[in-house]
């Protein structure tokens, strides 16, 4: 059975479905997302199940020809890291749709076939083994994302949303150039057929050979970089990150912390270093130096901000600087810290918007300084929000913990002074998050919070519903990191022994 | 002339009787429009009938002056959709305007016959006067509604600097002649081949080449030859603009395939770097200025200069070396053709009762009151970006593809066409926040347009979502430039 083209399919189905319903259904119309992407969440479940865990290499692969003029290809393949992505990628995807039901209410049928959208683009860029189709599948979620920002944001939408596509444009389409570039090296390579020229594996197997010209190399590694890095957001890069964030509706946040920004990380990953070892070597410590201003950049500016969505925004620069960081030490545990990062800041920062939604939906308003007190008006809101505070600071126990630390012990041996700096910015992560929940949990009921009188309702059970598995797997992942780090196994040879050829050679 | 030449050039002969056969009905029938759209449309059917028949065939006529390949072919099926897509967009804003439908398609089907004819010329004489032929019915179209004044300055000055042009590229034409001694455009290249092995280039030739690249860059709009086309574009109807858009676009592209490319191939070293300047200013230039229009017609007329730059490069990789060159100007010239005629029709189909402006204003709030006009508006704006899958990033794709391979100046050409291409993602974007991020203002009673006009904006969403998708067309695109004799 061709399960991976079912996972992608589903959501598209489901989008088309909804296209045909009537847009004053809204109830049906709701249902049939979130029915939707319970199948698609159904089917990445069944995925893993059947999914072996021991060898490296690409599982479940679907190929056939595309293109044949130029050798593209729909082939689609999953590894350890892959299944992982697109597990989170539905899980996160259902959860937003649920917690969409209240909040939008105008115009569903396009906000639900927009995401159903984006769902199927972001599971494609996970998936895809031919470089062509990832590249279309990359851009594909550029533009429900657009327009969920632009329509269903907030006052300053249209300067976020329109920031976020240029941004991203430029850099995807340089990187187009040098996708093309490859496979045309490739191509040259091998008296002039395409065949294969797009094709990740056959690419990757030209890679670990050291074929590709160093020239070539920096050139295309540095335009792949760039999609990548403005997509992480790595610093400089982050600007429109805030922007977008804070404009976005509560779901849109949730997507684009949980999966939008892990598209990048993926990336360099699974495209960027491995196909380009001797440029990734050669651009490690200038990327390493990044990530690290990043993390302590990103963590100095959340303090100050008077925000909620702003806050967690900038601290997802700071989060996402310890995956990139990890990326680029080259070693085991760096790797697999930087991929349990993904999957962890996916988690508590997907939580952390879904909860500040929460307080938006009844206040309207997101600036720290207006709450206070909602710990005795919203017990169980301030119980589940310190939990996910706790998760974001880095608590042992918890799975946000394991893969910062995974992190400093594999950078350690690389540059005990910059494993040293990534721990003072848990210190500094401690300050902020702690800082800010207390002053809108604990003390006086604020004037602000007093004025809405019963307005301010208790989090609900749909609410707790879309939680709920989130803060299951952050318990599960931090007491059990090995579920994620035995699938993690066989990437990591892989990703190593890429990356070892340049070191050699 | 033999039977055997009137078969050959039989799409030609075809569409010259549609358009007489539609003047005559409209003397027998005056004023019914019904008969004229079915003469019309009936008769270019019959058009489509004969060059699906010729498909795949080759052959000469008249002593090698017209050539039928498989370019030929592929260009005359898109001038045919070109003029049928133009007729299907143009009866309800002509009627309610007053204007004549009968004049307008005889004009048309005039145009793109000499549009035909330029994709079948391999003789420089008979490339000229397809020119004219394709060209001088434009003129008319432009000031189609006479009593318009805009449209009446857009006609004298697309008139004007057409005719300029024309005469620019005849000289440049004489020159050619003069030194090869022969029209023919194989027995050019043999001749130019020659003297390339000779030594640098004479001066004779060297200003015979200024000439025609000065030519051919005005009837493709190309920077700094454009100044014609945003008044011409505003001027006019608006499925003129949408025609103009395309049709002497593309037909001034198979000059550059029949001229530059076959005739003049021993010298691209010559007129490469003509053409990768060309191609760097006309798309930098375009999309600088599409950037800062506020009316849709003449930021689109802006964006087409920028697409002439893109399929320039395309002509500029083939000059660098690379066949691939030719099929990506093909592929994006069909492309091009179904998205831009698509999103000019969703204009014209807000424009439908007089008195609506083309301005930006117009489209605040379209994907509320008119949801389908509003999906497809943005799914050709979207394609015009170049967002896969739909046609125009798979246009896109395949120039920078034929740039990459050209290597060197070309590589840099083409980080400065997607450069681009995320510039023009502004304006063209803008245009769906309108649609869909901003209140209307006035006006907010749907355009409901007729019949034949959804028919026609079916065909181009239809092309613009399959074409990238299906690899029949750029397998056919291939093979129509590997008959190309370069």
């Amino acid at each position: 059975m061709p399960i991976l083209s079912l996972i992608i399919l589903t959501p598209l189905v489901g989008a088309l479905l909804i296209a045909a319903l009537p847009s004053k259904e809204t109830d049906l119309i709701r249902r049939t997302a979130l029915a939707f992407a319970l199948l698609a969440w159904v089917f990445s479940l069944g995925l893993l199940a059947a999914f072996a865990f021991g060898p490296t290499g690409f599982q479940f692969i679907e190929a056939s020809n595309w293109i044949p003029t130029f050798g593209i290809q729909y082939k689609v393949g999953v590894d350890g890291l892959s299944v992982l992505m697109v597990v989170l990628t539905t899980t996160l995807t259902w959860i937003s749709i649920l917690a969409s039901f209240k909040p939008i209410n105008d115009r569903v049928k396009g906000y639900m076939i927009s995401f159903l959208v984006l769902e199927v683009g972001m599971i494609g860029v996970f998936v895809a083994l031919d470089l062509f189709l990832f590249y279309i599948f990359w851009e594909i979620v550029l533009v429900p994302m657009y327009l969920i920002i632009g329509i269903w944001g907030g006052t300053n939408r249209l300067y976020a949303t329109m920031k976020f596509v240029l941004y991203t444009l430029v850099g995807s389409l340089l990187m187009l150039v040098a996708i093309l570039a490859t496979a045309f090296a490739y191509q040259t390579a091998h008296t002039g057929s395409w065949v294969g020229a797009f094709d990740y594996q056959a690419l990757a197997a030209w890679a670990a050979g050291g074929h590709f010209a160093n020239d070539l190399q920096i050139l295309a590694f540095l335009a792949l970089f760039l999609a990548f890095a403005i997509k992480v957001p790595m610093f400089p890069f982050h600007t429109w990150l805030p922007d977008a964030h804070t404009e976005a509706p509560t779901a849109g946040s949730v997507i684009l912390a949980g999966v939008l920004l892990k598209l990048g990380a993926y990336g360099l990953i699974r495209f960027a270093v491995p196909l380009f070892p001797f440029a990734a070597h050669t651009f490690a410590w200038p990327i390493i130096v990044l990530s690290v201003i990043a993390i302590v950049y990103g963590a100095i500016v959340s303090i100050v901000q008077p925000d909620l969505k702003r806050l967690v925004a900038y601290s997802s620069v700071s989060h996402m600087g310890f995956v990139t960081l990890g990326i680029f030490t080259f070693t085991a545990a760096s790797y697999q810290g930087a991929v349990l990062q993904m999957i962890n800041h996916g988690l508590i920062t997907g939580g952390l918007f879904l909860l500040v939604g929460v307080i938006y939906e009844r206040t309207h308003d997101r600036s720290i300084a207006k709450m206070g007190g909602l710990a005795a008006v919203m017990p169980i809101y301030a119980t589940v929000f310190g939990f996910f505070i706790l998760a974001s600071a880095g608590l042992p126990g918890l799975s946000g913990f394991v893969g910062e630390f995974l992190v400093f012990v594999g950078s350690f041996g690389m540059a005990p002074a910059i494993a040293v700096a990534s721990i003072i910015v848990m210190v500094l992560a401690a300050t902020y998050l702690l800082w800010m929940f207390q002053r809108i949990a604990f003390g006086e009921l604020s004037e602000f919070l007093r004025g809405l009188g019963s307005h301010l309702t208790e989090i609900d059970r749909t609410e707790l519903t879309t939680l709920a598995p989130l803060a299951f797997l952050i318990v599960v992942l931090g007491l059990f990191p090995s579920l994620v780090l035995d699938l993690l196994r066989a990437p990591t040879q892989v990703f190593l022994a890429a990356v070892g050829v340049a070191v050699g050679g | 002339m033999s039977w055997a030449d009137l078969g050959t050039i039989a799409p030609v002969v075809a569409a010259v009787l549609v358009a007489a056969a539609i003047l005559i009905v409209d003397m027998i029938l005056p004023g019914r429009r019904n008969a004229i759209l079915v003469t019309a449309l009936g008769g270019l059917a019959v058009v489509v009938a004969v060059l699906l028949a010729q498909a795949g065939h080759t052959g000469q006529a008249f002593g090698g002056a017209y050539s039928l390949d498989d370019a030929t072919v592929f260009l005359d099926f898109l001038f045919v959709s070109i003029a049928v897509l133009t007729l299907l967009f143009a009866v309800d804003y002509l009627e309610s305007r007053g204007l004549p439908i009968a004049e307008f398609a005889a004009i048309l089907v005039f145009a793109v016959t000499g549009a035909m004819l330029i994709a079948g010329s391999t003789d420089l004489l008979l490339l000229f006067v397809a020119l004219e032929l394709m060209v001088l019915p434009g003129y008319m179209l432009v000031g189609f509604a006479r009593r318009d004044p805009y449209s009446t300055e857009g006609a004298i000055k697309y008139f004007l600097l057409g005719s300029f042009s024309s005469a620019i590229l005849l000289f440049g034409l004489a020159y050619v002649w003069g030194i090869t001694g022969t029209t023919r455009v194989d027995g050019v290249a043999a001749a130019l081949a020659k003297v390339v092995a000779g030594g640098p280039l004479s001066p004779g030739l060297a200003m015979g080449l200024a000439f025609m690249s000065a030519g051919v860059a005005f009837k493709m709009a190309a920077v700094p030859f454009h100044y014609w086309t945003p008044d011409a574009y505003q001027g006019s109807p608006t499925p003129v603009t949408a025609y103009l858009s395309v049709g002497p676009k593309v037909g001034a592209f198979a000059i550059a395939l029949r001229l530059f490319a076959e005739a003049l191939g021993p010298l691209k070293a010559d007129w490469l770097p003509i053409v990768i300047v060309l191609a760097a200013a006309t798309m930098t230039l375009g999309n600088l200025v599409a950037i800062t229009q506020d009316n849709v017609k003449r930021m689109l007329a802006y964006s087409s200069i920028a697409h002439t730059g893109y399929i320039l490069v395309g002509l500029a990789a083939y000059a660098g070396g690379q066949q691939s060159g030719l099929s990506a100007i093909l592929f994006y010239g069909a492309a091009y053709t179904f998205m831009n005629m698509g999103a000019f029709a969703v204009v014209t189909a807000l424009q439908r009762r007089p008195g609506v402006s083309s301005q930006i204003a117009t489209f605040a709030g379209l994907g509320r009151r008119d949801p389908w006009l509003g999906v497809l508006m943005t799914i050709f704006l979207l394609s015009l970006t170049g967002i896969p899958p739909l046609a125009g990033f798979w246009a896109k794709a395949y120039v920078i593809l034929a740039a990459v391979q050209a290597g060197g100046w070309l590589s840099a050409l083409a980080v400065l066409a997607v450069v681009n291409a995320a510039a023009a993602a502004f304006y063209y974007l803008r245009v769906v926040t309108y649609m869909y991020m901003r209140d209307p203002v006035g006006e907010t009673e749907p355009s409901s347009p007729g019949v034949l006009f959804r028919v026609g904006l079916g065909i181009t969403c239809v092309a613009t979502l399959i074409f990238g998708l299906l690899p029949a067309f750029v397998t056919a695109a291939t093979s129509a430039a590997n008959a190309l004799h370069v």
